[in-house]
């Protein structure tokens, strides 16, 4: 029988994200499916509350310690909404009975946007599945999960380890310092409105034109070709002293043999210098090949671990009282949080649904609300989604992007949550 | 679907101009389009009275502060009313601010006293705020919350922060009458041996429940 009375420290990617987190840094990221009919509101609220208790890592409340926060059980009702305008929209969890999740429902999408300080993408995704699983269900129709679905998998307590601390290894620090990135600048969108731009690429034409062509892999491919379109289109960052960094999140859990639903992602990054003016998109590429092949090394990975790890267990940040670390992590991450990135871009992968339900899942949305431009990748059936949200309202880099793209003979459909006449209210 | 000839990307959303080059978007097949998300509508400015009402105090601070020094020194009205603004702004920020109300009720309380005891400083007769007031705000206090445990087993967990920290301050008017900042002895003692007993009451109850919920509070 599982435990009902539970509680976890928060890992150590998310202790700092309920002291940060603010209308204009919400910290939360979307993940959609849209499906092949209208969602009823009442079977997916029940759903939510069925999967809700297997999930011990989402069914949480946040709670102040002395020095830390923690995680509490939540067995409160969960209550779904309708979609908000705002993408990524940051939520109080006291005003949702404490659960640092949303499940928002509108017409065929079922969206769950997720606090970062819970969960990550992939631990977020499993939670969505089975959701959507037991949506269906409810709805009468039924079909093999395929080992896919977690909520009719056994439980393992694995699911719920900060896997951050288990591979801690105090020997293995080293020395994080980062050097500032350059910034956007620009008017944004007013009332913390975030533009969504989606791009529809089908996934086996995307694959060959990287495959054959760079010989790169799909991410590699659109860091560099991100990095290459802020080159081309933004007037002050050759020059300028703050190298380009592209932060790329990488998910830990094939490197470290991991199953947990929490937090366990790890920034890379691709660097690219401002002084330099004889870039090339081929050059980028080539230096972001480089880059990634020399950060994604367990060895190179597990110092970083070890080194955030080591940065909580200081016994001068322990015994600090937890009101005065919010003001240090406030403080902190204002004066280096954001600085130390340009744009980050996260790819999710291929979601792998059971045939049933796949035939039920039209579309999936990956959405990460971030500082400048935040481009996300998802793929599903034969299609890759890439979506870039950004609070600012220039489009030149993102337009750049595309004309590359078209350039490269991709068939690209544009989806936006733009709308004619939002030019005049936001 | 819609096409826009000059960017050649189609359009999967209701769109009549290209968002990249805004010519216009031609229709290309009979596929039905929709806008997938919710609309935005335009909202009023919500926070501007909460900085007006924040705005309105500060001017007070000043205006009275200014005319209270044309008299010359010592300040006097004006400190009652520049601490009467500044309680009445953090007492707004504090209820603004969603939480349990059993930490609102203790926060209250314990800035109202604060206020309090800053009137007494400044109109030189600080004896009634920290003799008193202080003692008996903070026995009231942790009574209330101790019956609110009493009578609300299942959510204990939720008042024992606020019950810990008014626990915490029950032993300063004690400490204050320790060192000669009070002169009346008794409500400063009854106070003390009031948060005294209640706070050893938390750490030595005997139940699972409550070591746990301290394992959890303390962790560190």
């Amino acid at each position: 029988m599982k435990k009902q009375k539970y509680w976890y420290k928060l890992d150590n990617a998310g202790k700092i994200f309920p002291a940060v987190s603010q209308d204009e840094r919400s910290n939360v990221f979307r993940l959609s499916f849209y499906l092949d009919e209208m969602v009823d509101s009442t079977l997916l609220e029940e759903a939510v509350n069925k999967v809700l208790p297997r999930f011990e890592t989402f069914a949480v409340q946040l709670k102040n310690g002395l020095f830390w926060n923690y995680f509490a059980s939540n067995t409160k009702h969960f209550e779904v909404e309708v979609e908000p305008a705002q993408v990524c929209k940051y939520f109080k969890a006291h005003d949702n009975k404490g659960y640092l999740f949303k499940v928002y429902y509108l017409d065929n999408k079922i969206t769950l946007e997720t606090f970062h300080a819970i969960s990550d993408g992939a631990g977020a995704m499993h939670f969505l599945k089975s959701v959507v699983y037991n949506y269906y269900r409810l709805r009468g129709i039924k079909f093999d999960h395929e080992n896919k679905i977690l909520s009719e998998l056994p439980y393992s307590k694995k699911e719920s380890e900060d896997n951050f601390v288990s591979n801690y290894d105090k020997a293995k620090k080293k020395n994080l310092k980062e050097e500032k990135a350059y910034h956007f600048s620009g008017e944004r969108f007013s009332n913390h409105w975030v533009l969504m731009m989606k791009l529809r690429i089908p996934t086996k034409d995307l694959i060959q034109l990287v495959k054959t062509k760079y010989q790169s892999t799909v991410t590699q491919f659109v860091t560099a070709l991100l990095a290459y379109s802020i080159y081309s289109e933004t007037v002050d960052f050759i020059g300028g002293k703050k190298p380009l960094k592209v932060f790329i999140p990488v998910n830990l859990r094939p490197y470290f043999d991991s199953v947990t639903l929490r937090n366990f992602s790890l920034y890379i990054k691709a660097t690219f210098d401002a002084k330099r003016t004889d870039w090339t998109f081929e050059n980028m590429l080539e230096l972001t090949k480089l880059q990634f092949s020399d950060q994604l090394d367990k060895e190179k990975l597990q110092s970083r671990i070890s080194s955030l790890v080591g940065f909580e267990k200081n016994p001068l940040i322990r015994i600090l009282p937890l009101v005065l670390k919010t003001i240090a992590f406030k403080i902190g991450y204002n004066i280096l949080g954001e600085s130390i990135s340009s744009c980050s871009i996260s790819n999710l992968g291929i979601i792998d649904l059971p045939t049933g339900l796949e035939k039920k899942v039209i579309d999936a949305d990956f959405v990460n609300a971030g500082y400048g431009i935040a481009m996300t990748l998802i793929s599903l059936k034969n299609h890759t989604n890439i979506i870039m949200s950004s609070p600012l309202k220039d489009l030149s880099i993102m337009n750049y992007f595309i004309q590359f793209l078209v350039s490269e003979g991709l068939d690209i459909t544009l989806d936006t949550n733009y709308k004619e006449g939002y030019d005049e209210i936001l | 679907m819609k096409y826009c000839k000059t960017c050649h990307v189609h359009y999967d959303t209701t769109l009549d101009h290209c968002m990249l080059c805004n010519g216009d978007l031609e229709h290309e097949n009979d596929d039905v389009v929709t806008y997938k998300f919710s609309e935005y509508k335009k909202k009023n400015a919500s926070r501007f009275f909460h900085r007006l009402f924040i705005f309105l105090n500060i001017v007070s601070i000043l205006v009275s502060i200014y005319i209270d020094f044309l008299d010359g020194f010592p300040l006097t009205w004006s400190l009652v009313v520049s601490i009467t603004n500044i309680y009445a702004v953090v007492m707004f920020i504090l209820l603004a601010i969603p939480t349990i109300w059993t930490s609102k009720m203790t926060k209250s309380i314990i800035v109202t006293v604060g206020m309090l005891i800053l009137i007494g400083l400044a109109i030189r007769n600080h004896s009634w705020a920290l003799d008193y007031v202080f003692p008996f705000a903070l026995m009231l206090n942790i009574l209330l919350i101790t019956i609110l445990i009493i009578f609300n087993k299942k959510k204990w967990f939720d008042y024992f922060s606020s019950l810990s920290i008014v626990t915490i301050v029950g032993l300063v008017p004690g400490l204050l009458n320790l060192f000669g900042a009070t002169q009346v002895t008794w409500p400063s003692v009854a106070c003390f041996s009031y948060a005294l007993v209640t706070l050893l009451g938390i750490i030595f109850l005997p139940s699972k429940a409550s070591r746990d919920e301290f394992k959890r509070r303390f962790h560190i």
